[in-house]
């Protein structure tokens, strides 16, 4: 029972990119969280790559156009494809938008070999794909492996059954997926699956725990879990009844929000964690549809719920031809296999505690009853000014569980002409008006050469004013003066008044403004 | 040999420890910086209180005060103070991973947002907004003394609305006003703001009444906060 199922993956590249209409010959790349997760053919050639941010994607390819990521979107244009191989197999498994896999056994059984339902495969997706993308498939030993073989397949990848430890072996282990792990491992000289295969599975839990040993099982070429762990219970489904049918998708996926959760309960009380879901909708006259989640790590309620909406999106505003034609009267959800739940703990590596799951779950609240950008997180951002190292994004666009924001090189990277800590505490959004002015109350004014045209005596701002203090400046700053457009020429001055207030006060275009407090 | 009675007094001693709740209100606190440990009643902030800052350099001692609980794991949400300079927070010792900024939907707006916040963030910053009605502000303490947050509040409009008679129980538990600062490194036409020398003077209710004072570099010259006197040996050295 140790022996992994035999899979075929299937699987069709830069789908974000295609789900969104355009050609992989323009340069376009789909964003999710600031990181491209897909890019066109036409934008890898330029030097685009899955996880930059976006600003480097757009350093390395000018007139990229950058869409943001829209799954629902994904899915409902991917549906038409699997319901292309509905003739093939009663039980396909969407692993994301884009992939999907079934055990192979029993249609090659039925077909005659491999090769036959491969061909079968390739010949109905394509048929629906057209030229907008390749189709490629995989064929292995498991289902880990078979996405390999697909992401190799040109078009097709067939590794025969019992070959698969020899077929992952000379692998990088970078194809885990699993960074922390990957980069101990290479640091460790470790830099293939098979060196990988090689360690005792006992020292591999002892060092790297539970996350390690699925790697460590994937990697020799095994199922990733042991196989006690899929023994599915007899009542491990939630259903409902909705009354009257709905022809909408909110509605449906309002009541699957709460089926989920309540199955996410369920199986939280017998300690186990769902990684397949079978999410069933029947019509009130009598037509059912059938489709299988995968998911590698475990689904969580929000997960199932998600992908409820995405298929019923692809099945309700899908084309004529497939359309249900009446409303939705049941919804269903079935955990088709199961693992034991190891538990949120802290990891090996950090990663989200506590803390961070209440506080993501009173931002969406808050999100949802002020707006998306009521809630904002900082990212840090090069510059010189107060204002630009550090800018605020929507909670939404990051992922808050154990987040963790690094300067990137060119963010890190030095400015000449930032100011010195310590930074000002407060930076107004939008720099205040002032006048500075020279002991005969004349204002005073920097030459084009740098000169401050007298000693600054008295600060004003909004009808009150103040005697200075210290002063020191004019530190000039020329950015951006081979663009006319975001040309900004300015000298910044750090003034103290005698209440006590210190300023950072910045003279453009002949006009003072308070543009940081060291309150 | 024992004193007579202290059979009893062992006995009196063993019970009082076995009935004791296992977390005292007064153990439920938050750390702060070892710097400010001498204005906080047990050197900790106690969770669900409320503290308000005056004076200039407000914004730097709520940031400081919230430093250490939010590089210990905390989350801190800044409400109603689009205008905080964030480096300066991450300088103070805040993480910048574990920060909100919400923004309330009218300035005074705000308290229903700190209380839908309260409990799932642990420190609460809010500056600038409008005052509070009386009961919005009860029913907000209420909740910061029963889900356990801590709500600064910066500036110097005063906590609440409404006559001071009316409102005498509803002041911060703990306040704290600067009463002096200095800054060093800023000459005249030279030089570059390197720290400030503050006296930050705190007192309150309950456990805070009595006055207590500090003398701090707020911001330091790395930018967070520094001791005095630490600074002045490391100068003495130097000279």
């Amino acid at each position: 029972m140790d022996d992994p199922v035999r899979t075929l993956v299937a699987w069709c590249p830069d789908w974000p990119v295609v789900a969104m209409g355009r050609s992989l010959d323009q340069p376009v790349a789909v964003v999710a969280s600031n990181r491209v997760v897909a890019a066109s053919r036409a934008a890898r050639m330029a030097g685009v790559a899955r996880g930059q941010r976006r600003r480097a994607a757009q350093a390395a390819c000018a007139d990229l156009e950058v869409l943001s990521r829209d799954e629902s979107i994904e899915a409902r244009c991917f549906e038409p494809v699997l319901a292309s191989l509905d003739d093939l197999t009663p039980r396909i498994e969407v692993v994301r938008p884009g992939t999907c896999a079934f055990a192979v056994r029993g249609p090659s059984r039925y077909f005659g070999g491999d090769a036959a339902v491969v061909e079968g495969v390739v010949q109905r997706m394509t048929e629906v794909v057209g030229s907008r993308t390749d189709v490629r498939v995989g064929v292995a030993d498991g289902p880990f492996a078979a996405g390999l073989a697909a992401r190799l397949a040109d078009p097709v990848k067939l590794v025969e059954a019992g070959g698969v430890a020899g077929f992952l072996s000379p692998m990088s282990v970078t194809v885990l997926e699993h960074p922390e792990l990957c980069d101990v491992l290479i640091r460790l000289g470790i830099t293939t699956l098979g060196a990988f295969a090689e360690l005792p599975a006992s020292n591999v839990i002892g060092r790297f725990g539970s996350a390690g040993v699925e790697a460590h099982r994937l990697a020799a070429g095994l199922d990733p879990y042991p196989p006690e762990a899929r023994s599915p219970g007899p009542d491990w489904s939630v259903s409902a009844e909705i009354d009257p049918p709905a022809n909408r998708v909110d509605r449906v996926a309002f009541c699957a929000r709460g089926l989920a959760d309540e199955l996410h309960g369920r199986l939280a009380a017998e300690g186990v964690a769902c990684v397949r879901v079978a999410i069933e909708a029947e019509t009130e006259h009598g037509e059912v549809l059938l489709r299988l989640w995968r998911h590698e790590g475990a689904l969580s309620a929000a997960a199932v719920a998600d992908r409820v909406r995405w298929q019923l999106d692809g099945w309700l505003n899908g084309s004529a031809v497939s359309r249900p034609s009446g409303g939705i009267s049941r919804l269903a959800l079935m955990s088709d296999e199961v693992i034991p739940a190891t538990g949120r703990q802290l990891g090996f590596w950090g990663g989200e505690t506590e803390a961070d799951e209440r506080a993501a779950r009173v931002a969406a609240r808050l999100q949802g009853q002020l707006g998306i950008d009521s809630v904002m997180v900082p990212e840090l951002r090069g510059g010189r000014e107060a204002s630009q190292q550090v800018e605020l994004v929507s909670a939404a666009t990051v992922e808050l569980r154990g987040r963790s924001i690094q300067p990137e090189s060119n963010e890190s990277a030095p400015w000449p002409g930032g100011l010195p800590v310590p930074s000002p505490a407060r930076v107004p959004v939008d720099p205040v008006a002032a006048e500075l002015l020279d002991g005969d109350g004349r204002p005073v004014i920097v030459s084009g050469r740098g000169a401050v045209s007298g000693r600054p005596a008295r600060l004003a701002v909004g009808g009150r004013s103040a005697e200075v203090e210290a002063w020191a400046g004019p530190w000039p700053v020329d950015e951006r003066w081979w663009d006319p457009g975001s040309h900004r020429r300015r000298a910044r001055f750090q003034v103290l008044t005698d209440d006590g207030s210190a300023h950072l006060l910045s003279l453009e275009g002949g006009r003072w403004w308070i543009t940081a407090t060291w309150d | 040999m024992a004193p007579p009675g202290s059979e009893t007094a062992a006995l009196l001693d063993l019970v009082a420890r076995q009935t004791t709740p296992l977390t005292l209100a007064h153990e439920q606190t938050l750390p702060v910086l070892p710097v400010l440990e001498g204005l906080l009643p047990g050197g900790a902030l106690r969770r669900g209180s409320t503290v308000e800052i005056h004076g200039i350099g407000a914004t730097s001692l709520a940031l400081a005060l919230a430093a250490k609980p939010s590089a210990a794991g905390s989350w801190t949400a800044l409400v109603g103070v689009p205008s905080i300079g964030l480096m300066a927070a991450g300088e103070a010792g805040l993480s910048l991973n574990r920060l909100f900024v919400v923004r309330p939907p009218t300035p005074g707006s705000w308290s229903g947002v700190v209380a839908s916040l309260v409990g799932s963030v642990d420190v609460i910053v809010v500056a600038g907004g409008r005052r509070a009605g009386n009961g919005d502000l009860r029913r907000l303490t209420a909740r910061l003394r029963e889900r356990g947050s801590v709500l600064i509040r910066v500036g110097d409009t005063p906590w609440i609305s409404g006559s001071s008679k009316a409102t005498s129980g509803n002041g911060a538990d703990v306040r704290m006003r600067i009463v002096s600062s200095k800054w060093e490194g800023l000459g005249d036409g030279h030089g570059v703001l390197r720290r400030r020398c503050v006296e930050v003077r705190a007192d309150g209710r309950g456990a805070s009444a009595r006055p207590r004072s500090a003398q701090l570099f707020l911001p330091g010259s790395n930018g967070a906060p520094e001791p005095v006197e630490l600074a002045s040996v490391a100068q003495l050295r130097v000279s």
